[in-house]
């Protein structure tokens, strides 16, 4: 089937088929900041923005993505340069495994709430696991990424 | 594991859609789409209904009209949806994995599929809901979940009726992204009490004597009745006994949180 969207702001046609997982589709076509960790819709590691809301696209099916704005991590660079930094401030990323899809949601956090609270950031990372750090250093590194201008 | 199909198709219209559906028993409506990819199952034709507007939350002056394709996180940051039951059904959506799930999955994926785990039934079960299926049929929440067999049409909305009340729910659980051990969820509107109890492991039910009780305002025996009248199990994870236990423990808690 012919797919046609945006992504990263640049419009692309793909043939998909009728069961491909967007996750699977975006790795087929070299967009390997797409990590696919539990392909159960559960870990967070595949997170994108389909229209600016956050999804996970291990578990959105690649055609429901017609004619809509697909981001991943390589649309948001400069949002992801700056996060880093915090990030390593805090020792926050070891593998780094579940960084592309905790950028992606902290970008949708920041979007939703101008000033969250930590109940509201943790809320929303509650579906995006680390299994390396124990989240304490990734929350004060998002803290610190938001408070970043204020 | 992954669902499989051959075919995607995107209705036109419910009838459209309703025709594709019985034109082949392995065709199947897709909303969220989440469940059906755990079970891995083949599809001739998955069905899409997104060009048919059913992702709205429409509110008049008595009742929310809620699209079947809305999604959780829609419906649980809406603001009607927030003063409903006291903030507990939103809260009790809002319980279930984290946001970028719940911006895919949907409330007739939800619904139409009776998951015994589903926070999202536990939470509008003691509202008064009522489910709406093309073709036209109408059922009272409670009704449409104890259909037997196979439910022969497509979900099109949930109808909550707007009333002033307070509200709990508390979903047991190990980890934030676990399914519940047990889900409880509490209205009091107009001086009754609604109380529904989830994932045991099946489908939510309303304790109907717990109800009772408490409309007397004995909240212990409500709290035992409901670990006593409704049907409990093992599982992995948990057994019967402890399940119950915990009911008498979060329905007292509950009962006492709503009459404050």
């Amino acid at each position: 089937m012919k797919l046609q969207f945006f992504l990263n702001g640049t419009d692309v046609v793909w043939d998909v088929r009728p069961d491909e997982y967007l996750s699977n589709a975006l790795r087929r076509h070299g967009i390997f900041s797409i990590r696919v960790g539990c392909d159960e819709s559960i870990c967070g590691s595949c997170t994108v923005l389909v229209d600016e809301k956050p999804v996970l696209s291990c578990s959105v099916l690649a055609i429901t993505v017609n004619g809509k704005h697909v981001t991943t991590v390589e649309g948001i660079q400069e949002e992801v340069a700056r996060l880093s930094h915090f990030f390593g401030e805090e020792g926050a990323n070891q593998c780094s495994y579940c960084g592309s899809g905790m950028a992606i949601i902290i970008h949708a956090l920041k979007k939703e709430y101008k000033n969250p609270t930590d109940e509201q950031i943790r809320d929303f990372m509650v579906g995006n696991i680390c299994r390396c750090t124990g989240y304490h250093s990734q929350f004060k590194a998002i803290k610190a990424y938001l408070a970043e201008g204020k | 594991m992954s669902l499989r199909a051959n075919n995607y198709y995107k209705a036109t219209s419910l009838d459209d859609a309703y025709q594709k559906l019985k034109d082949n028993p392995k065709n199947a409506i897709i909303a969220g789409g989440l469940w059906m990819k755990k079970t891995g199952l083949s599809y001739e034709t998955l069905i899409d209904l997104s060009e048919l507007h059913l992702n709205e939350i429409k509110v008049n002056k008595d009742e929310i009209h809620v699209g079947a394709l809305v999604t959780l996180r829609d419906f649980e940051t809406n603001p009607e949806i927030k003063k409903l039951n006291g903030g507990a059904t939103s809260f009790g959506v809002s319980e279930v994995v984290g946001p970028a799930f719940r911006n895919t999955a949907t409330i007739g994926g939800s619904i139409f599929g009776r998951f015994p785990f589903s926070d999202v039934i536990a939470s509008l079960l003691p509202l008064d809901v009522t489910v709406k299926l093309y073709p036209e049929q109408s059922y009272s929440l409670e009704e449409f979940l104890n259909i037997k067999g196979k439910v022969d049409g497509i979900l099109t909305e949930i109808v909550i009726k707007k009333e002033e009340g307070k509200g709990y729910f508390h979903k047991v659980k190990a980890t934030s992204l676990d399914f519940a051990m047990v889900n409880i969820s509490i209205s009091k509107r107009n001086n009754k009490h609604y109380i529904a109890v989830g994932s045991r492991p099946l489908v939510a039910s309303l304790a109907r004597k717990a109800m009772i009780e408490a409309d007397k305002g004995d909240f212990k025996e409500a709290a035992r009745l409901a670990a006593e009248e409704l049907s409990y199990l093992d599982s992995n994870n948990i057994s019967k006994a402890y399940r119950q236990d915990l009911v008498k423990v979060y329905v007292l808690r509950g009962l006492e949180e709503v009459n404050k």
